[in-house]
């Protein structure tokens, strides 16, 4: 078939175009996906027991911190979703986050005494939170890289990473109903690496499953 | 740029239903993408029309991802781009041979179509019953979505359906294809 057929037949009996309404569906993915997140902490891990009691505040605060970190990664990963719409300041708005996050973890352990600094950087023992995170991520991570596909994303590694790092800080947030650490210098860190893993992971599965 | 406003006006108002207006949209497309690939895969004309064509069906299957707040040119090559990369990974994947022949370089003069190396008809005939059907009575037959409706017994959302994944598989399908 000539080039010039191929057109004929693509033009033929076209009709007005549907706006997908993709928006309402990414909200209801994002929902979704922090639902299953929160059911599998409260059955595979269990929550706090203290969460109504002392534990309200620092697991509020925590859960707000993941939030945040899923808030400044959005536009990035809005943007990876269709072709050819440049990123600007969206790139810069993850690195600032980085950035504080970076500042705020020498701050807080230049405020404990020194014999403290450990203990309030690795909460006493593994930080499991690496691991965790992105198990939790991955129901949100699932139904967004579902959505993404009916687009056209043109920069599959990109788009992965952004739509892993998203669904690192929707799982957090839930994660932040079972983390029994609440040093400020544990979750800026602890967080933003196991956030930086789901990213990692993302980037990977990405450029594989978001070919079209 | 002219091209930019001009063909940006063309898929608007294809995307409003207008057909003569996609028609021109594709048939300008082409000629800029063919200008795209044959500076980019010079020595194989044919390797550069089948990635015109491959390319034409993602603009039009893809179309509802274009956001009309940005530059349409901007769009169009992220996804020649995109089929380009593609492409050359497929090729290296079959014979791993160098990548020579890709750079960038003064503009071919002759800008016809040349011959494709695959045929998209036989392509066609491996999609899956339904979508066949409904591509060939309503882009080849030039049936009406209604004619098509009480000729298979499906209701015309479901030949639209058919028709718009058939495209698409028809794309995943010009990928898949030995070029070689």
């Amino acid at each position: 078939m000539k080039t010039d057929q191929l057109i004929d037949m693509l033009a033929r009996g076209v009709e007005p175009a549907e706006r997908p309404r993709w928006a309402r569906r990414m909200a209801l993915t994002i929902v979704v996906g922090l639902v299953v997140a929160l059911l599998l902490v409260a059955i595979g891990l269990g929550v706090r027991p203290d969460l109504m009691g002392a534990g309200r505040m620092p697991v509020m605060m925590k859960a707000m911190f993941a939030a945040a970190a899923a808030a400044f990664i959005l536009p990035m990963a809005v943007r990876l979703m269709k072709p050819g719409r440049p990123l600007g300041w969206r790139i810069g708005a993850v690195l600032l986050f980085v950035g504080v996050c970076a500042v705020a973890t020498i701050v807080a352990l230049m405020g404990e005494a020194p014999e403290d600094r450990m203990q309030a950087w690795m909460g006493g023992g593994f930080p499991w939170c690496v691991v965790i995170v992105p198990i939790l991520a991955a129901p949100t991570a699932a139904g967004l890289l579902w959505l993404m596909r009916a687009f056209a994303p043109t920069r599959l590694t990109l788009a992965g990473a952004a739509i892993g790092a998203f669904s690192g800080g929707v799982g957090a947030m839930a994660y932040a109903m079972y983390c029994p650490v609440d040093s400020v210098a544990f979750v800026t860190t602890w967080y933003v690496l196991a956030i930086a893993m789901c990213a990692a992971l993302g980037a990977v599965i990405g450029a594989r499953i978001l070919r079209w | 740029m002219a091209d930019e406003a001009h063909l940006r006006a063309l898929i608007l108002k294809g995307l409003a239903g207008d057909q003569a207006a996609h028609r021109a949209f594709l048939t300008e497309a082409a000629g800029l993408l063919r200008a795209y690939f044959r500076n980019r895969l010079r020595g194989s004309p044919e390797d550069a029309e089948d990635l015109v064509q491959e390319t034409l069906v993602a603009l039009h299957t893809r179309r509802d991802s274009y956001d009309p707040n940005y530059p349409l040119t901007a769009w169009m090559y992220a996804i020649a781009r995109y089929r380009l990369i593609d492409h050359v990974r497929r090729a290296k994947h079959r014979t791993h041979a160098s990548l020579d022949g890709l750079d960038v370089g003064d503009a071919d003069p002759e800008f016809e179509a040349s011959d494709a190396k695959r045929d998209v008809t036989t392509l066609l005939d491996k999609l899956p019953e339904k979508q066949r059907t409904a591509i060939r009575l309503v882009k080849l037959e030039e049936k009406s979505v209604r004619e098509a409706s009480s000729l298979t017994g499906l209701s015309e959302s479901d030949i639209k359906i058919s028709i718009h994944r058939g495209l698409k598989t028809l794309m995943r399908l010009m990928g898949q294809e030995q070029t070689t």
